[in-house]
């Protein structure tokens, strides 16, 4: 029986070791805003925090999460930070197909926990590992950065 | 959920290695490679042949410590945590910067890397020409063989199956005085897998050569490097003549095989491979990175 945290609560599952957390959070607790892109760690549709760090969930044997606080996408939604990140990659015509959204988001919330004033540079570097195929990058870029100046001072809040 | 899985993971390390004793696992550190390498169908979990020890959340493979001049870093410590721990030299860590991406920095290990034993391995060339020693550890005790030794083929590692790679010894880095140059060249700049990599070492005496080293990633079925070729370089003075330059570059052709895969031609990764190195040999002055 393996146990961790998700989304602030305690849960368990007798799912075999090797599981990959994405699917765990997709199949069997329904959290489907974590999405499958590429599947081998390339595209960062899946990006999640473990351990408030950005990981990709389709990597992640459940084995090695036992007693890990997992968060995804939902479970950030209620967070000062999102509503800003959300209101931002609106305002920049952020989100085109959408796809890659939730893991963009994931991305720039590491981003901006980590550097609350990117640079250009940095912001690409941040959202290196997520790849988006209608390629809206520099809207998305945009909109981190129109996140960072709005949410000034909050990133390192938790 | 049909086959039932075994797997491993306990509070300590001597747990762990009392394990491998009795049982041919497979080792999880990270699990960026094994994951991909072993993956089903979505909503299949991998099928992996062996019982799993998984290794990551063992403090005693995350230690990064200096001893002497030798820098020992715990085999599994993740990218990201290399890149905050402060007595990683920066050459290594500028390195680090361009492997991967944010996401599997902060999974992927160096152990991990070297163990997978991938051609194309990010940090072999690195580690090659730092003439990286490995650390590994079993009930029967500890034994430490060179990265070249250990690393004898894609896939293929001098590995018993009861041992652990514990520690990646870098010899004499922290002395400092040398220049390092590392190159990896792929379709992306994030997430990519090599076409080729290159890692130069140099360390001068005023302008005289004193030691110089090249490894070539993803043109062999290892990484590339030749000390009979490094030796010709040995008290030549920078920058260097263009005929130095011209014969090292040979040599270096009549070694360099790579082959056609769906990364890239043999023809590209030669020609990118020798232009690195001549890029590197050309460097009008070098400073001590």
């Amino acid at each position: 029986m393996i146990k961790f945290t998700l989304n602030g609560r305690k849960v368990e599952t007798d799912a075999p070791a090797t599981a990959r957390l994405l699917d765990l959070i997709r199949e069997e607790h329904l959290l489907i805003g974590t999405k499958e892109g590429c599947g081998e760690g390339e595209c960062g549709a899946c990006s999640v925090f473990v351990n408030n760090l950005l990981q990709n969930s389709c990597l992640i044997p459940i084995g090695s999460i036992e007693g890990a606080d997992i968060v995804t996408i939902e479970g950030i939604m209620e967070t000062e930070q999102f509503k800003i990140l959300d209101e931002s990659y609106s305002i920049a015509g952020g989100v085109q197909c959408g796809y890659c959204i939730p893991g963009m988001v994931m991305a720039s919330a590491a981003l901006l926990t980590k550097n609350p004033n990117p640079s250009e540079a940095e912001i690409r570097e941040g959202i290196s590992g997520n790849l988006c195929r209608c390629t809206g990058y520099n809207m998305i870029v945009d909109a981190i950065s129109k996140a960072a100046k709005k949410g000034d001072g909050l990133w390192q809040r938790k | 959920m049909a086959e039932k899985i075994i797997a491993y993971r306990f509070d300590r390390l001597d747990q762990t290695l009392s394990q491998l004793n009795n049982e041919n696992c497979v080792i999880i550190a990270g699990g960026t490679d094994v994951m991909v390498l072993h993956k089903s169908r979505r909503g299949v979990p991998p099928k992996i042949p062996k019982p799993i020890v998984f290794i990551d959340h063992l403090s005693e493979l995350k230690r990064v410590y200096q001893n002497d001049k030798d820098l020992h870093i715990g085999a599994c410590c993740t990218y990201s945590e290399l890149l905050e721990d402060p007595f990683i030299p920066s050459p290594l860590k500028d390195a680090i910067k361009t492997i991967a991406a944010p996401a599997i920095r902060n999974r992927g290990t160096l152990g991990g890397n070297i163990c997978n034993a991938s051609p194309a391995g990010d940090t072999l060339p690195l580690l090659y020409i730092y003439n990286a020693k490995l650390l590994l550890r079993s009930v029967k005790g500890d034994r430490i063989v060179a990265i070249s030794d250990f690393i004898q083929g894609p896939r293929r590692v001098q590995r018993d199956h009861n041992e652990i790679l514990a520690e990646i010894i870098l010899p004499s880095i922290l002395e400092g005085g040398s220049h390092v140059v590392f190159e990896k060249v792929g379709n992306r700049n994030a997430d990519a897998i090599a076409k080729v990599g290159f890692a130069g070492y140099i360390r001068l005496n005023g302008a005289r050569i004193d030691d110089v080293r090249f490894a070539f990633g993803a043109v062999g079925p290892t990484m590339v490097r030749s000390m009979d070729i490094e030796k010709k370089l040995l008290g030549k003075t920078v920058p260097l003549a263009a005929a130095d330059i011209a014969q090292i570059v040979a040599a270096f052709d009549k070694i360099i095989k790579p082959i056609d895969d769906q990364r890239s031609t043999a023809l590209y990764r030669k020609t990118v491979a020798l232009n690195l190195l001549r890029y590197f040999l050309s460097m009008k002055q070098y400073q001590p990175n």
